[in-house]
């Protein structure tokens, strides 16, 4: 009996096709959630966007001097970048709260493979993660900025934000699996800092000097925010594209893999 | 006649009784913060790592038109580093009261006779305390890396006088929402307000590179003049009385316009106990 228990414990998502099912109640559950627990989804909305204003307003005049005459085309995509990844904040927030409440030890009971309690956090993540992309643009849009790379710029856009949010989210996970407690959410917070913050986030890396430079060059994030930020800068060509999106392929692989295995942690 | 010479002795007696309090609540208050390094670190690395990462990231900027001149970039974020760590520790100073106020320990101390402004001074003492501190070692670790305070040894103390009176005219702020709700995560929720004040006032980069409405509101904002006070003593060898207005008058206006805020939230308080 406990064999045929230890071989149910599936991981992969084709496994059993019921997993579908339970990552799709697992996203549905996750939107009611905004609407139950507003305060709780507000602020991943609410911070993207009051810094979207006050750093367009604050480094104005820094980015004019670095040639970048409408600061809102440099901070709309990071704002959309750091709203899609606040979400994953709050989602290794609630994964916590399942795991005090019971409520994670029921998702584990349910039918399909044991991979849909990682994959539907993951799925929700990047469904949530349009609501603040879609606000941010809407305030930049309204403040001022341009998208000269027009729809294939919203597009690397969208692919920047949601490949964050999955990223973000899997790191949190992983996490929050081995954790425990809420501890997790605020390391979560701080490696989204910096790894958001020690890139090309507030100035073109021409213009950096000093320590940050050679981590900006190495952070798989300047890639992303390259990507996110193309279209509204000029035209979107393959050559700003490709390398974003090998970040993110190579991040959410990373981040996945180290998901699954907190939850073979918890398991065991 | 008596009764009058009688008085006065027991009116001295409850002022000593009440300043001995207010300094032993002080020490508690400040041991208390002192031995949570945890909680505290945050409001010393934090403004260091933004003050590190803003003078790599915006090095080249001290050289555009209209910025102020300055040895480095680090020199020009001093005051802004100074300004974050006060605002950071004086959230987390209010957020203790709160706790005070959850687990009950304010309730003991309310009816203990001890005198009530006493238990709200006491506890804010911290704040100044940890401001002085912070401001302390940031120029401390600043100077370390080569950044000068232009105007001398006065400059550098009124800049410690102005960190623990920002200090704690916020926490005092704080502590007014700290003693109305009760709750620790109100009083941790407030810091993203504390954050938009700071964005928008001219604490990060000279009002001379902002244009249109954000320099209105920049212009209007105090926080601005506060930090352009502070950094004047910084980047300026001549002292001025304006740096000293700015820079001490406007957080010592700011203390006793929040205190006034807080006892009154504490007479409201004690009125529903």
């Amino acid at each position: 009996m406990t064999a045929a228990l230890g071989e149910d414990r599936t991981y992969g998502v084709a496994s059993d096709p019921r997993t579908a099912t339970v990552i799709a109640f697992m996203v549905k559950r996750s939107l009611i959630r905004i609407r139950r627990i507003p305060a709780a989804f507000l602020p991943s909305l609410a911070m993207p966007v009051f810094q979207l204003i006050a750093f367009g307003g604050a480094f104005a005049g820094a980015l004019a001097y670095a040639k970048i005459n409408q600061a809102l085309d440099w901070y709309v995509p990071l704002s959309c970048l750091q709203g899609a990844a606040f979400g994953a904040m709050g989602l290794a927030f609630a994964t916590v709260n399942d795991l005090r409440t019971g409520f994670f030890d029921r998702l584990r009971m349910a039918p399909g493979g044991r991979a849909a309690t990682v994959y539907g956090p993951l799925a929700a993540s990047m469904v949530r993660a349009i609501i603040p992309l879609v606000i941010v643009s809407a305030v930049g849009f309204i403040g001022g900025a341009a998208l000269p790379g027009g729809v294939l710029g919203l597009l690397t856009l969208t692919a920047a934000a949601l490949g964050v949010a999955f990223c973000a989210s899997g790191f949190g996970l992983g996490l929050a699996l081995r954790m425990r407690t809420l501890a997790a959410a605020t390391l979560t917070q701080f490696a989204i800092f910096f790894a958001l913050f020690l890139s090309t986030a507030q100035m073109p890396l021409d213009f950096i000097q000093g320590w940050v430079k050679p981590i900006a060059r190495l952070n798989p994030m300047t890639n992303v925010l390259r990507l996110a930020r193309e279209g509204f800068l000029g035209e979107v060509t393959w050559q700003d594209t490709w390398g974003g999106l090998l970040a993110i392929a190579i991040l959410g692989t990373l981040t996945t893999v180290y998901a699954v295995r907190g939850l073979r942690s918890f398991d065991k | 006649m008596t009764v009058a010479l009688a008085r006065q002795p027991i009116h001295e007696d409850l002022h000593q009784s009440a300043v001995r309090q207010t300094l032993a609540l002080a020490r508690r208050s400040v041991l208390g913060r002192l031995r949570q390094p945890a909680a505290l670190a945050p409001s010393f690395v934090f403004p260091l790592f933004f003050a590190a990462l803003s003078a790599s990231s915006y090095s080249r900027v001290k050289n555009a038109p209209g910025f102020p001149k300055v040895d480095s970039f680090l020199q020009f974020g001093l005051a802004a580093a100074v300004m974050q760590g006060a605002f950071f520790g004086a959230t987390s100073a209010a957020a203790d009261l709160a706790v005070d106020i959850e687990q009950g320990f304010w309730e003991r101390l309310m009816t203990s006779p001890v005198h009530r402004t006493s238990i709200v001074i006491g506890r804010l003492m911290s704040s100044l305390v940890v401001g002085a501190l912070q401001a302390t070692v940031f120029m401390g670790f600043l100077a370390a890396l080569g950044v000068r305070v232009r105007s001398g040894p006065i400059g550098i103390v009124s800049i410690v006088v102005s960190a623990s009176l920002v200090s704690l005219a916020m926490s005092t702020l704080m502590s007014t929402f700290a003693i109305k709700t009760g709750s620790p995560e109100v009083v941790q929720g407030m810091f993203p307000l504390v954050f938009v004040l700071m964005f928008l006032s001219s604490t990060f980069m000279p009002r001379e590179l902002m244009h249109g409405w954000f320099r209105h509101v920049v212009d209007v904002n105090p926080i601005s003049y506060l930090a352009e006070g502070m950094r004047g003593f910084v980047i300026e060898r001549e002292l001025s009385g304006w740096r000293f207005f700015e820079a001490i008058a406007i957080p010592s206006i700011g203390c006793v316009l929040a205190l006034l805020l807080c006892l009154r939230a504490l007479r409201r308080r004690l009125a529903q106990m």
